[in-house]
């Protein structure tokens, strides 16, 4: 009995249940079919910029936890660095600058004819306010900007150091957003406001937001005539690679930069995707490299650094853990396609791809290594076995770890690894306490080499084994008288001649010591969908780095997008 | 004994669904998943000395499987079927340790606190509590941070110290109801000695949820490790059915339509928990013969007004 | 009544135990926010060393006051309710952070497991009242069902029934693209749209649990002598199986029930993850993440008060349901 009256009525359930499914689903088809077109003949793209869960409201440019489009899409620089390509910095919301000879004075002219999206203009007022405001709020400093600002006429404004500053000239014009005073100067605290309604010289400003997705709206004042063309631009947030993936294959996002192993293959039968590679992190197994400031393990002899270098099949390196989308590394740690002209010695504008192991055991030979019963070479009875460590869940390096674990035993290198969570990595990795870990070598502030250099391989910037080293900066624990007074040699100059000739003498040094091994340039894919939206970036025309998290960037692709079918 | 018990079950349940086909002995069952589960320790203890390195790379990605390989290959070349032979022996061995430590945990905790009474109880109340409240995932990172190395003894013991106290929570509410009942009072009259009476009188009342409890430990231990592994926190190092479907959906490996290195670990782990549900079912059959003799008796009796009804629905809806 | 306020009282205690583990577990944790936020930055351009300088000014992370004061204030803040800056979210409170995502696991995965809890109940009543029927032996499938990996199951789903014949939405708790949140009923459908899916795979994964377990103990208490006496006394069938069998035998997993309701917050992590569903699921991964002390502290907070409420309410439930129970005390 109740059994069989039950089951009926959980039966009556599961349909009406499921019919209930199949009605909502039906409805939502007919208004999700086209989904991004809401009013006829308004254009909107929906852009992943690997914001996952909870989006929390901040406008705030000064913040750290802003949204990315912040910076770049509602809020401009003075001048846009393109770090995808060897370019000339970009005329934005200045037209013009000069130093004077010492590097204390920095002259800017801001473009004429700017006007916020309230309407009221931009003048060298705002420019001065914004630098003057940083300057005088520690908590807003990130850059270490030592200069006051004055506006010397509606569009001159010059900023004075106190010592020769050539080096913080990517980091003012290209990395540094204006904000209006008429509208910060009544802000009382600028660390800790959210900026609702943001008042920018951007191409794009709020329209709407929520917690889980925000939309920008063209901003009809914008100083590019007849820019942008998109209406609307919707970011969302997706909570992982897979779910980015499935969204991009069903056409819910037109743009977005996720590593997806196997790309080619997955949008293969689809036409309206395409995707761009712009290779710029630099793969490395840093060494913890002086023995004088602590180091231990075999990896604090250079020839082993060397064997290493040398045994190493990138080839199969970039194919088993690369994804067959990692482009070529220098050994100078510059990107051998854009830093072409920095690259002294031609031999070193690429590593080799194939693994020497005659070369590399030759090296280890004629340090007085000698292969053991086990076939690992030793010396002095310690034997050239290294652990690299790796942070536990990220896939590519641990399988990266488990190839280059292969192919250093044909030359005699044991190498064994161990998982660890961030946390612990990142500290092993500024105390020192390593002996080889696998991390990438960012970007720098623009293309110039000082910013690469600088923080990698300064003495300055290391420390001994147990103390801090400073952060993003030399934690191989390098240390090279020449290299220290090449680079303070590079940094009171803006002669790029008399910049190259001290590069070159870097380059030399660090090809030699290597204490960052490169590995290979590893990729940044970009995915987009044309079927709203085209003037994408391109392997051919890289004219922003594509990647859809990277700030300043972002306005650039947006605002030189145009509708599709256009 | 088991036949002569099992034959009027048999057919006892044929009458109540005469059209039905014939009940599986439950010894059946029992056998059912012994078989399978044994299998399954058999290929986690035996696969690793005859399959090769799980690790060891080939430039043959992401192969479909033949060619030798009889479960293809991950993304690195790695062999899927060595995998999951290592993968087998981690998870089973996370599964046996945290299964026996969390069900000594539950049972002291548990039925004990709530014999005694008193404070011993309030006491034990408490810990449980609190243990109930702590969540497991940011005390995995907490201890991790205390070892280097995060191995797969760490996992199980943490899983185990997160998941006795649910058990020994709903131990305690059955002991509570169970020591003030008449059997066990006599005996407390009676001059029995404490232990005597938790091992006599309480604890086969308690069988079948320990059984299910241990059950669900060990899948609680399985299923609880190949979650930590998902979200990238699991032992590191060691090869587990969860750390292999970590990589597997890492390299999404279900879209790219790879299904030999996404599926086999879920449905292993599928597979061996409905073996432990099938053990389970016949524990409770086996371990407490009251229990059995009762429910036989009782469907004897209630056979026939029970059919009867099942015939006449239409009478049961006036009475209700 | 001193059976009531003895428990009151072990409550309170209980949850000031929690409280101060909640306190100090985060603390014992390696890292800091601030690598954590640089190291976010430094993806997206260059930092230096001034970066950390002035992020530590901002977050005021440079806390030189003793750790016991640093308990006392925060426990302070607690019951006034305030749980502090989040970092990841900087500068948004705590509580708004929870405020906007709680609602969304509770509405999801609360709802799923009341629904998983009353079917796996009945139907586990039903199998355990006539075991060896087609609903008992059905029970293997179902425990099969919980034996597979949550997210494995609720992947796969997703792929096929979202993927493959679209009959799902992928991702999110409701439709970003067209919908506006509010009280109308475009947005209340969408959820339910969305929602439908998560849903599915939780109750599918979780029902077998409760149908065994109250199958078990439905079994066990079917040999009880009041079971004899009241088939004896002629009483209809399904007044022994409700009224005497399933009131007995539910008990244990009512207090299983309240745990699991506890646990709708941090068994969400997964879920959201999946789905990339809203919520407090991934809220907490992270701030796990981010080592955001603030924010993890505040869920753990909601984690706990969750818990030990409905422990407390299962308690004098029980007492309401069992009076052996309140003999004792």
């Amino acid at each position: 009995m109740s059994h069989f009256k039950k089951r009926s009525l959980a039966m009556s359930v599961v349909a009406a249940a499921t019919a209930g499914i199949l009605a909502l689903s039906g409805c939502s088809s007919e208004t999700g079919g086209s989904n991004n077109s809401g009013d006829a003949g308004a254009s909107a793209i929906t852009v992943f910029n690997g914001a996952t869960g909870a989006i929390s409201e901040n406008w705030n440019p000064f913040s750290p936890t802003m949204l990315q489009p912040t910076q770049g899409v509602i809020y401009e620089p003075l001048y846009y660095y393109n770090l995808a390509a060897e370019s000339e910095p970009k005329s934005l919301l200045a037209t013009a600058f000069s130093w004077n000879a010492d590097g204390t004075e920095l002259t800017i002219t801001n473009r004429e004819g700017v006007k916020w999206n309230d309407g009221e203009p931009l003048t060298s007022k705002d420019v001065a306010f914004t630098f003057n405001m940083i300057h005088d709020n520690p908590a807003l400093n990130t850059s270490g900007l030592n200069a006051t600002a004055t506006a010397t006429d509606d569009k001159t404004t010059v900023l004075k150091f106190a010592t020769s500053s050539f080096m913080q000239e990517p980091q003012i014009l290209g990395n540094q957003a204006i904000v209006p005073e008429h509208i910060w100067s009544k802000i009382a605290d600028p660390t800790t406001t959210i900026n609702e309604n943001p008042v920018g010289t951007g191409a794009y400003k709020v329209k709407s937001f929520n917690a889980q997705s925000y939309v920008l709206e063209k901003n009809p004042t914008y100083w590019e005539a007849g820019k942008p063309e998109i209406d609307t631009v919707q970011y969302i947030s997706l909570a992982t690679a897979d779910a980015a993936s499935a969204a991009l294959i069903a056409g819910k996002v037109d743009w977005m930069s996720s590593f997806l192993p196997n790309l080619k293959e997955m949008i293969s039968t689809q036409k309206n995707l395409s995707y761009v590679n712009t290779p710029v992190m630099t793969t490395s197994l840093f060494t913890c490299s002086d023995a004088a400031l602590g180091c231990k393990g075999p990896q604090t002899d250079v020839a082993v650094r060397q064997a290493i270098f040398a045994a190493m099949d990138r080839t199969q390196l970039n194919k088993l853990a690369g994804g067959d989308f990692a482009a070529p590394a220098s050994p100078t740690l510059l990107l051998p396609e854009r830093d072409k002209k920095w690259i002294a010695n031609p031999s070193d504008v690429e590593v080799p791809q194939t693994s020497d192991v005659a070369k590399a055991t030759g090296i280890l030979e004629a340090a007085g290594y000698a292969k053991g019963s086990d076939g690992i070479y030793a010396k002095d009875g310690q034997r050239v076995s290294l652990t690299v460590q790796v942070v536990a869940g990220w896939s590519d390096y641990i399988s990266a770890v488990q190839v280059l674990t292969s192919q250093l035993k044909e030359a005699g290198i044991e190498l064994k690894s161990v998982q660890l969570s961030y946390n612990e990595w990142s500290g092993n990795q500024t105390k020192g306490t390593f002996e080889l870990t696998l991390d990438s070598i960012g970007l720098g502030a623009s293309d110039n080499p000082y910013y690469t250099y600088q923080p990698r391989f300064n003495s300055s910037t290391t420390a001994k084994v147990g103390e801090d080293a400073s952060t993003g900066g030399n934690y191989a624990r390098y240390q090279n008288k020449i290299v220290d007074a090449e680079l303070a040699k590079a940094a009171a100059t803006s002669d790029e001649a008399a910049q190259k000739a001290s590069y070159a003498a870097i380059q030399k040094e660090v090809v030699r010591d290597l204490p960052y091994i490169p590995i290979y340039v590893n990729s940044t894919l970009s995915e987009f969908n044309t079927d709203r939206a085209t003037g994408w970036p391109t392997n051919d025309n890289k004219y922003a780095f594509p990647a859809s998290w990277k700030s300043w960037d972002n306005g650039i692709v947006l605002k030189s997008l145009t509708p599709a079918g256009k | 004994m088991e036949q002569t018990l099992e034959a009027p079950r048999a057919s006892a349940a044929a009458a109540v669904q005469p059209k039905k086909r014939q009940r599986r002995p439950r010894s059946a069952k029992l056998m059912a998943g012994l078989i399978i589960a044994g299998a399954i320790a058999l290929f986690g203890i035996l696969g690793p000395l005859f399959l090769g390195d799980p690790n060891a790379i080939s430039n043959d990605t992401l192969a479909a499987p033949g060619n030798g390989m009889l479960l293809g290959t991950t993304q690195t070349g790695q062999d899927v079927l060595a995998q999951l032979a290592h993968a087998t022996r981690g998870s089973l061995t996370i599964g046996v340790l945290v299964g026996a430590m969390a069900i000594v945990a539950s049972a002291f905790f548990g039925i004990v606190g709530a014999y005694i009474g008193g404070w011993t109880d309030e006491t034990f109340s408490l810990i449980t509590n609190v243990m109930l409240v702590i969540p497991g995932l940011p005390l995995v990172i907490v201890i991790s941070s205390y070892v280097p190395d995060k191995g797969l003894l760490l996992i199980a013991g943490v899983l185990a110290l997160t998941s006795w106290a649910g058990g020994a929570r709903v131990l305690r509410a059955v002991t509570l109801s169970l020591r003030n009942r008449d059997y066990v009072a006599a005996s407390r009259v009676s001059g029995e000695k404490t232990w005597r009476i938790l091992m006599v009188e309480i604890l086969p009342n308690l069988m079948p949820i320990l059984a299910s409890q241990m059950v669900f430990a060990v899948i609680f231990a399985i299923l609880g490790e190949a979650g930590l592994a998902f979200i990238g926190l699991g032992a590191s190092g060691t090869w587990t059915w969860g750390s292999m479907l970590f990589y597997a959906q890492n390299g999404l490996a279900l879209r790219l339509g790879a299904w030999w290195w996404f599926v086999p670990p879920g449905l292993l782990i599928a597979v061996f928990g409905a073996a432990l549900s099938l053990i389970n079912f016949s524990i409770d059959e086996i371990i407490n013969p009251k229990l059995r003799d009762q429910t036989l008796a009782a469907r004897k009796r209630w056979n026939t007004p029970r059919t009867k009804k099942l015939t006449v629905p239409g009478t049961e809806k006036t009475s209700s | 009544m001193r059976f009531y306020l003895q428990k009151i009282v072990f409550y309170v205690v209980a949850l000031w135990a929690a409280l101060t583990l909640n306190f100090f577990l985060p603390r014992w944790m390696p890292g800091n926010p601030v690598d954590i936020l640089i190291s976010k930055l430094s993806a997206k351009g260059p930092v230096t060393e001034s970066t950390r300088h002035a992020l530590e000014l901002m977050l005021g992370t440079n806390s030189d006051e003793p750790v016991f004061i640093q308990y006392l204030n925060y426990l302070g803040s607690v019951f006034r309710g305030d749980l502090g800056v989040s970092v990841t979210y900087f500068p948004a409170n705590v509580t708004d952070i929870i405020g906007q995502s709680l609602p969304w696991t509770i509405g999801l995965i609360g709802v799923a497991t009341v629904i998983s809890f009353i079917v796996g109940i009945l139907l586990g009543q039903l199998a355990g009242w006539k075991r060896g029927s087609w609903l008992d032996n059905f029970i293997p499938v179902t425990t099969m069902f919980q034996a597979v990996p949550y997210f494995w199951l609720a992947l796969v789903l997703l792929y096929f029934l979202g993927s493959r014949i679209q009959m799902f939405p992928l991702s999110g708790g409701y439709d970003v693209y067209t919908v506006q949140p509010g009280m109308s009923w475009a947005f209340i459908s969408s959820v339910i749209y969305h929602g439908a899916l998560p849903a599915l795979t939780i109750v599918l994964s979780s029902i077998g649990g409760w149908m065994l377990g109250m199958r078990n103990m439905m079994v066990s208490t079917l040999s009880e002598d009041y079971i004899v006496t009241a088939e004896a006394k002629g009483l209809h069938p399904r007044r022994i199986m409700t009224a005497y069998a399933a009131r007995n035998a539910v008990l244990p997993s009512l207090s299983g029930f309240a745990i699991s309701l506890g646990f709708v917050v941090s068994g969400s992590i997964v879920t959201e993850m999946v789905f990339s569903y809203p919520g407090i699921g991934s809220a907490l991964l992270t701030a796990v993440q981010s080592n955001d002390y603030a924010l993890m502290q505040g869920i753990f907070l909601v984690i706990t008060i969750s818990v030990l409420g409905a422990n407390l309410l299962v308690d004098l439930l029980y007492a309401l349901i069992d009076p052996r129970t309140r003999v004792r005390a």
